[in-house]
């Protein structure tokens, strides 16, 4: 009895501390934001492989990537009209590896012919990196009757089969904001 | 009665902290609400450009498979460019930096209310290029040295003053290789194009469960260059170029949305507009067009009325000057195109 009653005083005083604990929260204002210097940003290497050594799933359709009668890819479907058919994006496979993609705040006040004065706001700017390389990468662009290959009397026209492989250019900054 | 006592002042003290928590909370006046920002998400690419291509020799592959010829042989397009760069790129052999949508006036992600463009009660998410603007403050949407107050176009030419601009060049160069069949070349190019005014809109239809959409295409260039040269001599006169070429293609709208499936049988894509209609139509004379003089009759004359005259349901194309291996063909245009409705099945070809 004794240790519980210890435990529900012990339970009080937390709440009460916390309640100072929130007391102590004051809000900042614009001067002393302003004095807050920031992280440079994030700079980001990295490599995303999609099915490169094939999928799990073994069945009538998805196989081994050795096998030639057997898609290895992964597989997006998609439905814009309920009892419709399916766009889908089919064997999805291969890898991506890029170097320098960034991440920070900037703020712009000058330049862009005259629209930085203008604008004299903070973006989130997302760096590309300058180069990007492609190993193998290829997707399916094409429609289906229904949403899974294994369906019964499944049908599915394949449109256009893109592979890609070594480095392409893609350098430039994406400025993101809020738009009145 | 002790027991009774520890959860009475455990009670309290929670009552406390709920109390001070509350006491933080304030609501939101119509005017404070008015003041927030971030309806949208405004998108503006920075010093950008954009190039991948077919090239062996730099261990480089990007191509287009999975196509067959009526014949069935295996067709196999190689894209040698694809590039976005800016204006001056010379069919993509100088690749310097673009700016793509204007900080005052970007390229945007939004999700607007379907009551201001007449679907009501429905969410709309919008995809759009920089709008136009007033004719003071814009430029020509064609002319490369175009200056402020010369047009409605929002997007900037490149000049010696903002020497990215806004307008870029883009170009798609491929190789067909058909069977064993030599491989033939085909080429896009554009200079310094513009899309302002252009947008998708997409919402769910409740009637028909459907996803509906609206989409409005603005493309101006000075030069579309179609062509059949080889990859090292783009420059050469076996090509069709379109000077001045300016697309305003209106597909679908609120009372006639555009749908976009696939059929549940054949898997075969389907374009879809709904033909126009109005719930009174039926007070209207079909032969004469004139109401039956009754009010919904009046309301679907109105309805009709601007249906027709309204130029923001129009397709429009215009050639500058035509000019196929170097004779001229001169000016042509397309104007005031409407459509009535639309039924597109694809199917496969294949046996």
């Amino acid at each position: 009895m004794r240790k519980f009653l210890i435990q529900k005083v012990v339970l009080m005083v937390s709440l009460l501390c916390s309640y100072t604990v929130m007391a102590e929260l004051e809000s900042i204002d614009d001067k002393e934001l302003s004095s807050v210097t920031g992280q440079a940003g994030v700079y980001l290497t990295g490599e995303v492989s999609i099915n490169e050594e094939g999928g799990p799933l073994e069945n009538s359709y998805f196989g081994s990537c050795s096998d030639a009668s057997k898609k290895c890819g992964a597989r997006l479907s998609f439905q814009t009209q309920q009892n419709g058919g399916w766009f889908v994006l089919d064997n999805i496979k291969g890898s991506i590896s890029f170097e320098g993609l960034t991440f920070e705040v900037r703020n712009i006040s000058s330049g862009f012919g005259g629209d930085g004065a203008l604008f004299n706001r903070d973006v989130m700017e997302i760096g590309l990196p300058e180069s990007i390389r492609m190993n193998d990468f290829q997707y399916t662009l094409a429609t289906g009757s229904s949403s899974r290959p294994t369906d019964g009397a499944y049908k599915q026209v394949d449109l256009m089969t893109v592979e890609m492989s070594g480095d392409l250019t893609l350098q430039g900054n994406l400025l993101v904001f809020p738009t009145p | 009665m002790y027991r009774h006592i520890q959860n009475i002042v455990l009670i309290f003290a929670l009552l406390i902290g709920a109390l001070s928590a509350s006491a933080e909370m304030t609501s939101l006046s119509d005017n404070d609400l008015s003041e927030v920002d971030g309806a949208g998400i405004g998108l503006v690419m920075d010093d950008f450009v954009f190039s991948a291509g077919n090239n062996p020799s730099e261990d480089k592959i990007f191509k287009i498979t999975g196509i067959k010829s009526l014949e069935g042989d295996d067709v196999v397009i190689n894209v040698n460019q694809l590039y976005v760069a800016r204006s001056g790129s010379n069919y993509g052999t100088n690749l310097e930096g673009v700016n793509l949508g204007r900080l005052t006036n970007p390229y945007e992600i939004d999700l607007i209310d379907g009551d201001d463009i007449g679907l009501n009660g429905e969410a709309v998410l919008q995809l759009s290029a920089p709008t136009k603007v007033d004719q003071a403050q814009g430029y020509d949407c064609l002319n490369v040295n175009a200056v402020q107050g010369s047009g409605t176009c929002s997007s900037r030419p490149s000049s010696t003053a903002w020497i990215n601009g806004e307008r870029p060049d883009m170009g798609l160069e491929l190789e067909l290789n058909v069977g064993t069949e030599a491989p033939k070349n085909l080429n896009f190019n554009v200079k310094s194009a513009v899309f302002d005014g252009s947008y998708l809109r997409l919402w769910g239809d409740e009637n028909e469960n459907k996803m509906a959409a609206e989409f409005r295409l603005n493309f101006y260039t000075p030069e579309l260059e179609i062509s059949t040269c080889s990859q090292s001599n783009q420059g050469c006169s076996s090509a069709i170029k379109m000077q001045d070429f300016q697309l305003e293609l209106a597909l679908g709208n609120t009372f006639q949305p555009l749908y976009i499936g696939v059929d549940n049988v054949s898997g075969g894509l389907t374009l879809e507009i709904a033909k126009i209609t109005h719930e009174y139509i039926n007070n209207i004379d079909l032969a004469t067009g004139v109401s039956d003089g009754s009010a919904q009759g009046d309301q679907a004359y109105v309805f009709f009325d601007d249906f027709y005259t309204n130029d923001a349901y129009r397709s429009n194309v215009q050639i500058g000057n035509l000019d196929i291996g170097g004779t001229s063909l001169g000016s042509s245009k397309v104007e005031g195109i409407l459509i009535q409705y639309l039924d597109v099945k694809f199917r496969d070809l294949a046996p």
